[in-house]
């Protein structure tokens, strides 16, 4: 009988250990789901705490909602033209959390106006504004701009292509490091979304890039936005 | 000890009625007071992410800051006080005039609302179309098609004269008459008579169709119309053509002076087919997304309408 009624008191006490622990990290997470909107987009990251909670929280979102583009290991996928979200390079903005979590909250030329959507890539070959050679040497004049193997010559021609022919500098800037605001790539630090060769190089100029991307806005919470934004960020600066 | 614990419980009998008997008076009591409580479920705290609520409906934080960046020139953090409280404002404003427009039904009434609305659903639908590159194949193919839009101008200056019967002015003249006659103005006019012969001895007269002088193709296409411009197109220098009967009689035309549009080849004509093509592809995804809301909408039409 002694033992028995022990028994039930231990079982007690194990049952309202748990569900004081379970409480517990219901209350703490309630309390960084206040703070994860409160805090304004960049400083969220500073927080281990909140950084913490956002990550663990986003990676099924990410799993559903990014990962079929951008791949489940973060990495991109050129066939789609969709960006390595692991590196600090970015297409639009600087790559801040709010920046990251802009884009996500909108898209990229989505539809809406408030969507990423200032210009495109032109179709420089299909639309017949270059030549075959004109692009072949554009081509290689990137790769001397990213201090990879290239034919000096056609490097020559085409940087006559980038800053005369084609006006690539209107977008990616004169000194080729891009333009944020335009989502025009910086083309000096060897980071390309369609592909790294130099066929794929080819491809981008003659084809043109036209990218999509939905916003979330509407589909996603905000907090749900927030905590992809930090993971994303987390991702490009070696938190992945 | 379990003993004991049956025993205080069971002591009282009436307990075991009486404490589910208050519980279940407390829950009527609560019920009943959510019930005739005034139903409002207005949110009176801004939520986290937002700037403001104008009449629940909130202004994005994000927003405000890209907002006031764009209008200042300047980075969120190096506006001032005064800066943020004006775009806010202005924010606000917009919000209200927005759903002042939503209360008037503006979509309903206003034309330019409609129009913007529905470019902007067409632009929405259109987008991922457009994500997918063109290739030169498809170019080609597309130029191929519609070569007849690929052609430098042309031009001709011509007569077009015109015969008219059964009208108040020939009202004597039966058609089998008048085409006898226009076959043979034709064959003296190919003979080497002038024009002004014709107008004397057949009663012919100038169409007024088109203008003296040299015509852009375009315009002499709009002039001549779908029966006699496609005739005219084939016409040569000095050539006079078959009689030609037309809603308003029977026409002949002489053709003075034929510059023939010359065909532009592919490789010239690529970034014209390109926007053409894009065009097209956007009309169809038009086309196809009307399809899909015709197919989910219901449409009554009134008695005696048709679509």
């Amino acid at each position: 009988m002694f033992r028995s009624t022990w028994t039930w008191v231990a079982l007690a006490a194990v049952l309202l250990a748990a569900a004081t622990v379970h409480w517990a990290a219901r209350a703490s997470d309630q309390r960084l789901a206040r703070r994860l909107l409160a805090a304004p987009a960049d400083a969220s990251v500073r927080d281990p705490a909140l950084l913490r909670y956002a990550r663990l929280r986003a990676q099924p979102l990410y799993r559903e909602h990014c990962a079929v583009c951008h791949g489940a290991d973060m990495t991109g996928n050129p066939a789609l033209g969709a960006p390595n979200l692991t590196d600090p390079v970015w297409l639009y903005g600087k790559g801040s959390v709010f920046d990251i979590e802009r884009t996500l909250l909108y898209g990229i030329r989505s539809g809406v106006p408030q969507a990423r959507n200032v210009t495109d890539m032109p179709a420089f070959g299909v639309r017949g504004l270059l030549s075959t050679a004109d692009i072949n040497n554009a081509v290689q004049y990137l790769l001397q701009l990213n201090r990879r193997p290239y034919q000096a010559d056609a490097a020559s021609e085409g940087r006559q292509v980038y800053e005369r022919k084609a006006n690539c500098g209107d977008c990616h800037g004169a000194d080729a490091h891009g333009n944020p605001d335009y989502g025009a790539p910086d083309l000096t630090v060897n980071v390309w979304n369609s592909g790294t060769d130099p066929a794929s190089l080819y491809r981008a100029i003659y084809s043109g890039q036209h990218h999509v991307m939905p916003g979330w806005l509407g589909t996603l919470s905000l907090e749900q936005i927030r905590e992809l934004a930090m993971y994303i960020y987390s991702a490009s600066h070696g938190g992945g | 000890m379990r003993t004991q614990l049956i025993a205080a419980l069971t002591r009282r009998p009436q307990r075991a009625v009486v404490l589910p008997a208050l519980a279940a008076l407390a829950g009527v009591l609560v019920a009943a007071l959510a019930l005739f409580r005034t139903p409002s479920a207005a949110v009176t705290v801004v939520p986290p992410g937002y700037v403001a609520l104008v009449n629940q409906k909130g202004i994005l934080m994000s927003d405000f800051i890209t907002q006031t960046s764009t209008e200042t020139a300047k980075e969120f953090e190096q506006t001032t006080p005064e800066e943020r409280r004006n775009v806010l404002r202005e924010m606000i404003d917009e919000e209200l005039l927005v759903q002042r427009g939503l209360r008037l039904d503006l979509p309903e009434t206003t034309t330019e609302v409609r129009e913007t609305l529905a470019t902007a659903v067409t632009r929405q639908a259109a987008e991922p179309q457009l994500a997918q590159p063109l290739t030169d194949a498809e170019l080609r193919a597309y130029y191929e098609q519609h070569s007849r839009d690929y052609e430098t101008d042309g031009s001709m200056t011509l007569r077009d004269l015109v015969l008219h019967f059964g009208g108040y002015q020939n009202i004597d003249q039966s058609a089998a008459q008048a085409r006898t006659d226009a076959a043979e103005a034709v064959y003296r006019l190919r003979s080497g008579d002038s024009v002004d012969y014709l107008i004397e001895h057949f009663g012919f007269v100038d169409s007024g169709r088109v203008y003296d002088g040299e015509q852009l193709e375009f315009a002499a296409k709009l002039r001549l119309g779908p029966t006699l411009y496609p005739i005219a197109r084939m016409m040569s220098d000095g050539q006079v053509s078959d009689p030609i009967e037309d809603s308003d009689g029977i026409h002949v035309l002489v053709m003075q002076r034929r510059l023939a549009p010359r065909p532009v080849g592919f490789d010239a004509a690529r970034d014209r087919v390109y926007t053409a093509l894009r065009a097209a592809q956007s009309k169809l995804t038009n086309q196809q997304n009307l399809q899909l809301l015709r197919r989910e909408a219901q449409i009554l039409l009134a008695p005696g309408q048709s679509q």
